[in-house]
């Protein structure tokens, strides 16, 4: 114990090293298996790539520094007895929270977060608002914010009537719908998943919903109609074939 | 089934987690570009020349506080450690001030960001710079009657002020008064010999802007800054995330319907989201259907000035009662600019 009192104030500066090693080996790691789309706009990979390196490229002049300085045998300068946090503290969060992101796997938000962020059909006007009515995009391949898009460009809902719909999406049983109706529903992301903005589609079904819980991903096909729903003509999405599917790679639109 | 199942669920705490590890993914390599540019300030900026031409009129000082932020293209997460290292150089109070405040808003990233984002309305972005213009110049006036900042600071970083400024005002004790064998250093000036060390007897090196000393200086300010500032954005981003899964947003939405209540709620929402200035426009724009254009300014202005997160880093320079005083004032102008924009237009 004694002993490990005398190397404390020796280990403290590996202490940095290795925090900045975690980190860049965390944001590398987002980087490279695909998880920083559950975490961030694609906008920004490069960034975080660049951050990856940079935390790498940080930790290894700091190794070769302290190596440099006890070999030397130089001592620290007054600067570093002067710190906010009591010493280690703030390396020890960088630490515990990277050693954190590399165990636990970034979740994809769910009907949960969905229904409290305030499930509809409108979009948070984020960077490429729909220009014209006319939408280049044929009715069966746009995906759930193309829909969405068009509709905040064209709100009527008749003008879509039996366009035919395929699309993909996660289950929301809403709780104002109906036991035959549930929400395809998505989330767009504009900067990070702190923003992640839920959208969504009301879909009639043939069955109950409870044939699809809650979360479970699908592919929707069908075609359009309006119908009046919580007081609200709105469009609404008659399933004629429903397939269950795995969540996909990439579960958020941009 | 056990109330307390129904504040926080597993997968609550999985999503809070998730959020949490967004917001640094996101803040962090931004909080390493404001890190390396305050630290390169100690290799490419004569800092005490740069210091001493500061305006130290209260007015043009926080003025040009302002515009420091054009040289710095840094959010909020950047600014906090420049206008530190500006405050330990001993900048004025006025320039550092109306740096913390305006930065993040007022640099060409964020600005064209604005833009994109309310194109339809271009009043937005140029109240938007104007507003911030004003309440960092007036909060830079009001903290500028006290001219030395060391009382508002932290004890532990005050000291690090009060080290550069006694190593500035170096030798108060007049030599020749004291006895001793004397030496004619380099500097022209008698050195004593007890005092000596042996760097005194090298030959005079040319200043070299890349020395050696130079790096180890930046690297061990870079390590410092990294482990303060980082540890500090760990806490806010903790506290950030849990409160957005915790407390629902609609219950933030709910409250703003009228013109005073929407700009306090979309205050409010400012400060608990804790999002990047560069990129905060674009999520604003998500309220743009309900909520008053005011409120929407609102949240523009004081975001990024206020936020959880920031409170974090801040902490790491001024003691609490400041950081208090900044964000009331800050608060109370936003609001007062924003409701008179509402009520004019």
């Amino acid at each position: 114990m004694l002993r490990l009192k005398r190397l404390y104030p020796q280990l403290l500066p590996w202490l940095d090293v290795v925090a900045l090693f975690q980190w860049g080996a965390l944001l590398l790691k987002f980087y490279f298996s695909g998880q920083l789309q559950l975490l961030i706009h694609p906008n920004y990979n490069l960034l975080v790539l660049g951050a990856g390196f940079g935390f790498l490229i940080f930790s290894s002049l700091r190794a070769k520094h302290l190596i440099y300085r006890r070999r030397s045998g130089v001592n620290d300068g007054p600067l570093q007895h002067v710190t906010l946090f009591p010493p280690g503290l703030g390396s020890g969060l960088l630490l515990v929270s990277a050693l954190l992101g590399l165990l636990i796997p970034p979740a994809v938000l769910a009907s949960e977060t969905a229904l409290q962020r305030g499930l509809n059909e409108s979009l948070p006007y984020t960077r490429t608002e729909a220009q014209s009515f006319y939408n280049p995009i044929p009715p069966e391949e746009r995906s759930l914010l193309d829909w969405v898009r068009t509709l905040n460009a064209y709100p009527e809902p008749d003008a879509y009537q039996d366009q035919k719909v395929n699309l993909k999406g996660f289950v929301v049983h809403g709780p104002t719908l109906p036991e035959n109706y549930l929400l395809i529903s998505r989330f767009v992301i504009s900067c990070c998943a702190v923003d992640a903005y839920p959208i969504g589609l009301p879909v009639r079904l043939t069955t109950d919903r409870e044939d699809y819980p809650q979360d479970s991903w699908l592919q929707v096909q069908g075609r359009m109609t309006t119908e009046e729903l919580d007081d609200r003509r709105q469009l609404v999405i008659v399933a004629e074939a429903i397939e269950t599917i795995p969540t996909p790679r990439d579960p958020y639109e941009f | 089934m056990n109330p307390l199942q129904n504040v926080l669920t597993l997968s609550q705490l999985h999503s809070a987690f998730t959020l949490f590890t967004s917001l640094l993914v996101e803040a962090l390599p931004f909080l390493l570009l404001g890190i390396l540019l305050s630290s390169a300030l100690l290799f490419f900026v004569d800092e005490q020349q740069l210091i001493s031409r500061m305006p130290q009129n209260p007015i043009l000082g926080s003025l040009f506080g302002s515009f420091v932020g054009f040289l710095f293209p840094v959010c909020e997460c950047g600014n906090v450690p420049v206008a530190r290292r500006l405050l330990t150089q001993g900048a004025p109070t006025s320039v550092a001030i109306g740096f913390l405040l305006a930065a993040p808003t007022i640099n060409p990233i964020v600005i064209w960001a604005t833009w994109v984002a309310f194109r339809d309305q271009p009043q937005v972005v140029v109240l938007r710079i104007v507003f911030c213009m004003i309440i960092a110049t007036v909060v830079g006036v009001i903290f500028s009657f006290q001219k030395d900042p060391r009382p508002m600071m932290q004890p532990e970083l005050a000291k690090r002020v009060l080290y550069r400024l006694q190593a500035r005002q170096a030798p108060e004790q007049p030599s020749l008064l004291q006895s001793g064998t004397y030496l004619l250093g380099q500097s022209g000036s008698p050195l004593r010999l007890e005092t000596a060390t042996p760097a005194d007897f090298t030959p005079p090196k040319p200043i070299k802007r890349f020395s050696a000393q130079n790096f180890r200086l930046f690297m061990d300010n870079m390590v410092q800054e990294v482990r303060e500032l980082g540890g500090m954005l760990v806490l806010g981003s903790a506290i950030a995330a849990s409160l957005q899964v915790l407390a629902p947003r609609e219950l933030v939405v709910s409250l703003g319907q009228g013109p005073i209540s929407s700009i306090l709620a979309m205050m409010l929402l400012a400060a608990v989201v804790s999002i990047c200035s560069t990129v905060d426009a674009f999520f604003v724009l998500a309220f743009a259907s309900t909520f008053t254009t005011g409120s929407l300014l609102a949240f523009m202005v004081f975001g990024p000035m206020v936020d959880l997160k920031a409170i974090g880093l801040l902490l790491s320079i001024f003691k609490p009662r400041v950081i208090a005083y900044l964000f009331l004032i800050a608060g109370q102008l936003t609001l007062l600019l924003t409701l008179s924009y509402t009520y004019f237009f």
